[in-house]
């Protein structure tokens, strides 16, 4: 089934390639076909610009993060292209400082090519590594300063780079077959990568990183990849840069060509290949037109004078309008069949939950955490075996969410340990216990919103190798299927997030308030949905609510805390008539209200 | 013929009047590319408005040697190599007998190739690394006062005051900063001075006083230092330079022929810099100034520079050649061009194209500080083996 389905998301995957790569055909084959040097030398250029930001894509887009740097990676390609391929003698001229094994190669450009992947991928599997474990403006500002230091590199090398001055004396071998297959090529990678497992969690971390880590997903390994292979696609465009003019600068690969990319990316939207191939075509297409019309023109007998400047002006203008009336780019999330011919959400079979076989338990042995002066959770033993319904009650600020947090791994506990079936957990990450078995929904809800209802479903089936269909359907999402998760009312995205835990086949379950905002009767169907989860799989629920109605009926075992510690637990028959428990509620109203760190 | 300005010129553009249409036989076209928009625009903006004069010019005159008009078509590249390169094939295709090319190197090269492909002359009046010989071909002629041009000058000055120890503060951050001051070592040693000592900055540094302090402990002590640095980083330097004590005589280069340096006040008397012309009173190039702002408006000690007066006569030279040819065919224009030894047009330098590397041999401006205003020492012209080679 493994191998028919990852086939299957390939061939969906390449059809959508296909989309963008065929108009882009006809357009190198009429442009051959034509033969105008100016016009291929503009194409050309579209083609070179447009692997360029497709290969930023696959970081920015994915990753969510803009990144500054990528233009880095195109000069450090051009640049050791063009010193793998110029004549020896033009080196012995030069490149007085190349070492002698480059200073006498001279290679045709696809080996150049593949010595550019393997060492600027090389550079990019380093920088990664650091780069990788940032986001948001964090990293956004380590590709600056990525940029700035190798621009600084290319000017101060110049003993092999011939430093600020113009190298000149590439060879031109590109042209526009040699370009379009670079776009091709990149938009084809994009796509597969976009559609794999890897891309698919990378966009899951984009949206929500700890809802990512609650299913089992690892950031930083998956930015790093989309960092590596975004960076060998930018190389090969910036080798494409030098092998068409034949002359680079390093400042012709900084901020002016940085912002230039960006622009394209950002206008047709960077959350998806076909945006990326948007940008650049609308970009290349303004500029084109506004270019000829600065130049002066004459309609009838009205001739109007060439105004210089139109082109930047009105590109400006244009890219202003495009954000005001579609902030998220032009085609937002989606790919462009997506838009053409939107995938139906057909009614699934429900299938079969996934079964817990062997019994085992989580369980928290003393365990406490601190914040500054708050004992937020101090010495509390807690013990969810499989099959066990147990639900965490307690008032505002007791430190449920805090001991949620603890058992998950999400927060580390300063005292006490933690084990899963046994083995010791104390010190496992969020998504480390994801993969052994526990999953989790949060409290205000946290679904992968601009992905879809099933792709939410997807980023923890691949991991657990259940099918996302039928188990949407056992949730009855299947119709909902290919909305993006943010559209959904609150009642269904309740839901979606509890399936999307479901579907990483948990040994145990941690839902945080999941009748939050529910009337009456939805917190009825919640308890019948649950008992029945619970009876069906043989998961292990923990429940915190306020909804005492709803944990009374549901659970079978109460654990009350109160200030961080557990002051009563029993069957809920007991736990309600407990005067501490009594105490603790009632007693809230005539005490100061606590500082709340459920926050 | 149509009118072209950039944005900024609008209105003294629209100024203009019509050039009539004589009786010519035929029209040629020359294409312009340059930076309109973008970092080079404040330079190709001069050598568009100094070209389109000397176009309207000979065009009102009934065309080159009474015979061609000129249709100059004007391409911005929005200082970017690869749109210099797409403006570069597409003036080509409109059949242009004859090229301008954009200010710095690399746009300029990518503009030029498929011209010297074409068999087509390029003209950069404004490039002043001598490196589009070596780049592009022979079709490609520089006609600014090169790099190399003006250390032969600044070193033969410096000799001539009886300097025998020099030192250069190069910056590698650009192809000026670094490659001038380097020419005026090798030109100053050529004439039998010596080089002391060399120091580096980084564009936009603030602190110079590593370099000062060793140029202060140097043994022996320069009699000269050799800048090619602009600012901020000249005023910055000669500042800390001047308040350390050191009252060595600074030589710069056209980078600091603004008004910046005079500013500088008593710190900057005595520098003296070379410069691509100096308006005199009563010189072909006061006079070309007047011109220049009476149909672009503006004042001559703001907004006109020597790039303008050189796109002038970068046109003229061509249609000189063209002349000379009695053809528009390229391979012959690009030979009268290199034959050229004395053409002489609103510089009031004669230039010489029959050079080594098509840069062009004339006049440099030398121009010293003095009480707060630049002090004209005169033109000089190196003999051309004095010329460092690029």
């Amino acid at each position: 089934m493994a191998a028919s389905t990852h086939a299957a998301r390939a061939a969906r995957d390449l059809r959508g390639a296909a989309f963008l790569v065929a108009p882009l055909a006809l357009v190198a084959i009429a442009t051959a076909a034509a033969g105008d040097p100016a016009w291929t030398q503009t194409v050309v250029n579209f083609f070179v610009a447009l692997t360029a930001v497709v290969g930023i894509g696959i970081y920015v887009g994915n990753a969510g993060i803009v990144s500054f740097g990528h233009t880095c990676f195109m000069a450090l390609g051009g640049y050791l292209s063009a010193i793998l391929t110029v004549a020896p003698n033009f080196k012995a001229g030069n490149l007085p400082g190349l070492p002698a094994f480059l200073a006498v190669v001279e290679l045709p450009l696809p080996l150049s090519l593949a010595f550019v992947v393997l060492g600027v991928g090389l550079v990019a599997g380093l920088t990664g590594m650091v780069i990788a474990r940032l986001d948001g403006a964090a990293a956004s500002i380590a590709t600056l300063g990525l940029l700035v230091i190798v621009y600084n590199v290319l000017i101060g090398a110049r003993e092999i780079t011939r430093g600020s001055q113009a190298f000149y004396g590439i060879p031109i071998t590109v042209g526009v077959w040699t370009a379009f297959a670079a776009a091709a090529v990149a938009i084809v990678l994009a796509r597969v990568f976009r559609g794999s497992s890897i891309g698919l969690e990378l966009r899951a971390t984009r949206e929500d990183e700890p809802a990512a880590g609650a299913v089992g997903v690892r950031a930083v390994p998956r930015r790093w990849s989309s960092w590596l292979l975004s960076a060998m696609v930018a190389a090969v465009a910036g080798a494409l840069y030098a092998h068409f003019l034949g002359v680079i600068t390093p400042k012709a690969f900084y901020f002016h060509l940085t912002f230039a990319l960006l622009a394209m990316l950002i206008v047709g939207g960077m959350a998806s290949v076909s945006g990326a191939v948007a940008g650049a075509v609308l970009v290349t297409v303004l500029i084109e037109a506004l270019r000829r019309l600065e130049e002066g023109f004459a309609i009838g007998s009205l001739a109007v004078p060439p105004v210089f400047g139109l082109t930047v002006v009105g590109l400006g203008l244009a890219i202003l309008l495009v954000m005001y009336r579609r902030p998220q780019g032009l085609l937002g999330f989606a790919e462009i069949e997506e838009l053409v011919a939107p995938a139906a959400s057909p009614h699934v079979a429900p299938g079969p939950l996934p079964r817990v076989e062997a019994a085992g338990a989580l369980v928290a042995e003393g365990i406490g955490r601190s914040f500054g002066g708050l004992r937020a959770v101090d010495g509390v033993d807690l013990r969810l075996a499989t099959g066990e319904i147990v639900g965490l009650i307690g008032p505002n600020g007791a430190g449920k969410s805090t001991l949620l947090g603890l058992i998950s791994g999400v927060l580390r506990p300063d005292a006490g340990r933690v084990t899963l079936d046994g083995v010791d957990a104390t010190d496992w990450p969020a998504w480390r216990m994801a993969r052994r078995g526990l999953g989790r929904t949060f409290q205000n809800i946290r679904l992968f919103r601009n992905l879809s209802v099933h792709e939410n479903v997807e980023v923890a089936a691949r991991r657990s190798g259940l099918d996302a269909g039928p188990l949407l359907a056992q949730f009855g999402l299947d119709a909902l299927a290919h909305r993006p998760a943010g559209t959904l009312a609150y009642g269904p995205q309740r839901r979606l997030e509890i399936a999307r835990a479901v579907a990483l086949a948990p040994r145990f379950l941690l839902l945080d308030e999941p009748a939050a905002g529910m009337n009456e009767t939805e917190s009825d169907a919640l308890l019948d949905d649950l008992r029945r989860l619970r009876d069906e799989t043989g998961i292990g629920l923990l429940v915190i609510d306020h909804d005492l109605r709803l944990i009374m009926r549901l659970c079978d075992r109460v654990v009350v805390l109160d200030r961080g510690q557990v002051i009563a637990e029993g069957p809920p028959a007991v736990v309600q008539k407990d005067p501490a428990v009594i105490e603790a509620y009632l007693g809230r109203a005539h005490r100061p209200t606590e500082p709340n760190s459920e926050g | 013929m149509k009118r072209r300005h950039v944005l900024g010129t609008l209105a003294a553009a629209a100024a203009l009047s019509q050039a009539p249409l004589a009786q010519a036989q035929e029209t040629i076209v020359i294409g312009f590319g340059g930076g309109l928009t973008g970092y080079l625009a404040y330079y190709d903006g001069l050598v568009l408005n100094g070209a389109q004069m000397a176009v309207d010019e000979i065009n009102a005159a009934g065309g080159i040697a009474g015979k061609y008009m000129i249709d100059f078509q004007v391409k911005d590249v929005r200082s970017e190599a690869a749109a210099a390169a797409v403006a570069g094939n597409e003036l080509v295709a409109a059949g242009a007998v004859a090229l301008i090319s954009p200010c710095d190197a690399d746009p300029a090269i990518a503009f030029a190739q498929p011209a010297q492909a074409a068999q087509i002359p390029v003209i950069a009046p404004c490039a002043s690394t001598p490196v589009l010989f070596a780049a592009v071909g022979d079709y490609t002629f520089q006609t600014y006062t090169a790099d190399n041009l003006q250390a032969a000058v600044s070193a033969k000055y410096a000799r001539e005051r009886g300097y025998a120890n020099a030192y250069i503060l190069i910056s590698p951050d650009t192809p000026y900063t670094e490659k001038l001051p380097l020419y005026f070592a090798d030109a100053f040693q050529k004439m039998g001075g010596a080089l002391v000592g060399q120091g580096t900055y980084a564009f936009g540094q603030q602190d110079f006083s590593a370099e000062v302090t060793n140029i202060k402990a140097l043994d022996p002590q320069p009699d000269v230092i050799m800048t090619s640095a602009y600012e901020p980083d000249f005023p910055a330097f000669i500042k800390q330079l001047r308040a350390a004590g050191i009252t060595t005589p600074v030589i710069g280069s056209d980078g600091i022929d603004s008004g910046t340096t005079l500013a500088l006040g008593e710190i900057a008397e005595g520098v003296v810099f070379t410069t691509g012309g100096f308006p005199a009173p009563g010189s072909d190039l006061e006079a070309f100034y007047k011109a220049y702002v009476a149909r672009y408006g503006g004042a001559i000690e703001t907004d006109v520079a020597p790039f303008a007066a050189v796109a002038h006569e970068a046109v003229m030279t061509l249609a000189k050649a063209i002349e000379a040819a009695g053809s528009t065919e390229g391979a012959a224009i690009r030979d009268a061009l290199a034959a050229m030894t004395d053409f002489k047009g609103v510089t009031g330098s004669t230039v010489a194209l029959n050079t080594p590397n098509n840069v062009a041999l004339r006049d440099v401006a030398l121009v010293r500080v003095t009480g707060g205003a630049k002090e004209h020492l005169g033109n000089m012209q190196p003999a051309a083996a004095d010329v460092p080679a690029p």
